[in-house]
């Protein structure tokens, strides 16, 4: 039996300091944006609302892809 | 004997010191907490002299941001405004009648096509509010309570502070929004109308107390401090501008002024002291720059004042007092500045009433206005002749497009805000967006009478995040 059917070799990628930050930025802004949508309905603003949940879809879904993108590679 | 005594293991000897050092801490806690939780209140609250903390960017000044030639302003005889009867002096009786006239059949021709905000509904809300007030208006104030003198006790004593925050608090629960003092100089004395606006003079005196005659209202040397003070107008109701809707919550407003004063001057006479209000509508004094004076808002385009908490949706009344009382400062938070660059109210305003120049000037535009000081002055004949011919009501489109009209439910309304005040290179951007965004639209009439709305249509707790 030689070494190589023995050991699995796995290797962890460490993600880089800088993509925690970009995603405490896409959770803050998320947070935001989410806050403007309701408060902008609470203040019955139809338009305003409705833009800042377009943002927030648009920011979620980039979010969603760009997450999937980075768990195959990092696969 | 050893073998008897008892061993305590690691964890159990763990376990006791943590109990022991909780039970220490949580006896030292208590009068910490409440001592801690005491200086945050007041500290969250208001300063000594009862001001509710406002954000970083809202600036006391030493001047305001309007500038004011003082050698230059008159007294204003308040009969030359063109509102009420001053109307009919520039137009004369003949256009005056002319004007009701045609205002008389739009009304009637709106009610029989049920065009939405001049319904009989709406109509009707309207009179309700302006007919149903028993109460009367007093220079001198009601006079029904009882006077410290009459109890047989002296006056109430304090210090300024102490005076400014017991008639804040006091104000503020008689239902006025935000309350400011300027004390009357020789500068500011010129804010007070020569004539009365129905024709008599007001006059200081040397005198111990106020008085009134048939030609003229007396105050007295001593009573040398204005309370200034703003009630909010219901948004929601303004946002369907210029229908019968949103002139009814003017209509409110004054209303409500007028419980305030009348209240605030028993206050006053129950503490020992002075309170002359406003005899007549809009009386007394000019309201904007008393209240650009105590710090309430800035002048902005459309000759009306901007508050950094509720925008243009206020009114401004005032009253005066010989009660010393700590004195506020004007502010800048960007307001006038925010001006210069949106023309909104301009841009929109139907009667093209208002200035859409760059900069404000000194040059009135006619006897309705007050030289002495630089603004945006409108003509306020254009305005009150579409209020008779086109809108039917008192318009007010300039209140509800103003981008400061806003609530401040969305957090960042006020980051916008504190945007304007410091940084006037992203006033245009933020003009475009407010467009974009659609906040100046007028909302539907109808959809007004299917609102859960709050008592007086009003946010009482409409105001900027204090932290």
């Amino acid at each position: 039996m030689s070494d190589d059917n023995e050991y699995f070799i796995i290797k962890i990628a460490r993600r880089p300091w800088y993509e925690k930050i970009l995603w405490a930025g896409w959770l803050f802004l998320e947070i935001i944006f989410l806050q403007s949508a309701l408060a902008s309905q609470e203040e019955l603003e139809p338009r305003a609302a409705m833009i800042y949940w377009l943002i927030f879809g648009v920011l979620l879904l980039g979010g969603f892809v760009f997450w999937i993108v980075r768990r195959s590679r990092l696969l | 004997m050893a073998n008897k005594r008892k061993k305590i293991s690691r964890r159990e000897f763990l376990k006791l010191a943590g109990l022991a050092t909780s039970s220490v801490a949580a006896g030292t806690l208590k009068p910490f907490v409440e001592k801690r939780s005491a200086f945050s209140q007041k500290k969250k609250m208001m300063d000594d002299a009862g001001r509710a903390k406002r954000p970083w960017w809202v600036r006391e000044v030493d001047k305001p941001t309007v500038d004011i030639d003082w050698g230059n302003m008159q007294r204003f005889d308040a009969r030359m405004a063109a509102r009420g009867s001053g109307f009919i002096n520039y137009v004369g009786q003949e256009e005056f009648e002319r004007l009701n006239k045609v205002a008389a059949e739009n009304e009637k021709e709106r009610l029989l096509k049920n065009v939405p905000g001049y319904t009989l509904k709406d109509q009707a809300l309207a009179a309700a509010q302006a007919n149903a007030s028993t109460q009367r208006r007093f220079f001198l104030g009601p006079q029904n309570t009882k006077t410290p003198a009459e109890r047989g006790i002296s006056i109430w004593k304090g210090s300024s502070d102490d005076a400014a925050r017991i008639l804040r608090v006091a104000m503020r629960h008689f239902g006025a929004a935000t309350i400011g003092f300027v004390e009357l100089n020789e500068q500011t004395r010129k804010l007070i109308y020569s004539y009365d606006t129905d024709g008599k003079e007001i006059v200081f005196e040397d005198v111990e107390e106020a008085y009134e005659t048939d030609q003229k209202r007396i105050i007295p040397h001593k009573a040398k401090w204005v309370i200034v003070y703003a009630v909010q107008m219901s948004t929601d109701a303004l946002k369907r501008a210029p229908t019968v809707i949103a002139e009814q919550t003017t209509i409110l407003s004054y209303s409500r002024a007028l419980d305030i004063q009348n209240r605030t001057q028993e206050f006053l006479r129950g503490l020992g002291y002075q309170c002359l209000g406003e005899a007549n509508v809009n009386g007394l004094g000019i309201a904007p720059a008393f209240a650009v004076m105590a710090g309430l808002g800035e002048l902005a385009r459309h000759n009306r004042v901007v508050t950094p908490e509720f925008g243009p949706m206020v009114r401004i009344f005032k009253m005066i007092t010989d009660l010393p009382v700590t004195m506020d400062k004007p502010i800048d938070a960007g307001i006038m500045e925010f001006c210069k660059t949106c023309k909104k109210c301009a841009e929109t305003c139907p009667a093209s009433a208002l200035s859409l120049d760059d900069e404000p000037a000194w040059k009135v535009q006619g006897k309705w206005n007050n030289p002495g000081h630089k603004a945006y002055f409108e003509h306020s004949l254009k305005c009150r002749t579409y209020m008779k011919e086109g809108a039917g009501t008192n318009c007010s489109i300039c209140f509800s497009v103003c981008p400061f009209a806003k609530k401040n439910k969305a957090w960042i309304h006020n980051w916008v805000k504190a945007g304007i005040s410091s940084i006037p290179s992203l006033d245009a951007m933020l003009r475009s967006l407010d467009d974009a965004f659609s906040y100046g639209a007028q909302k539907s009439p109808e959809e007004w009478w299917w609102l859960n709305l709050p008592e007086y249509g009003i946010d009482t707790e409409q105001t900027i995040d204090q932290e």
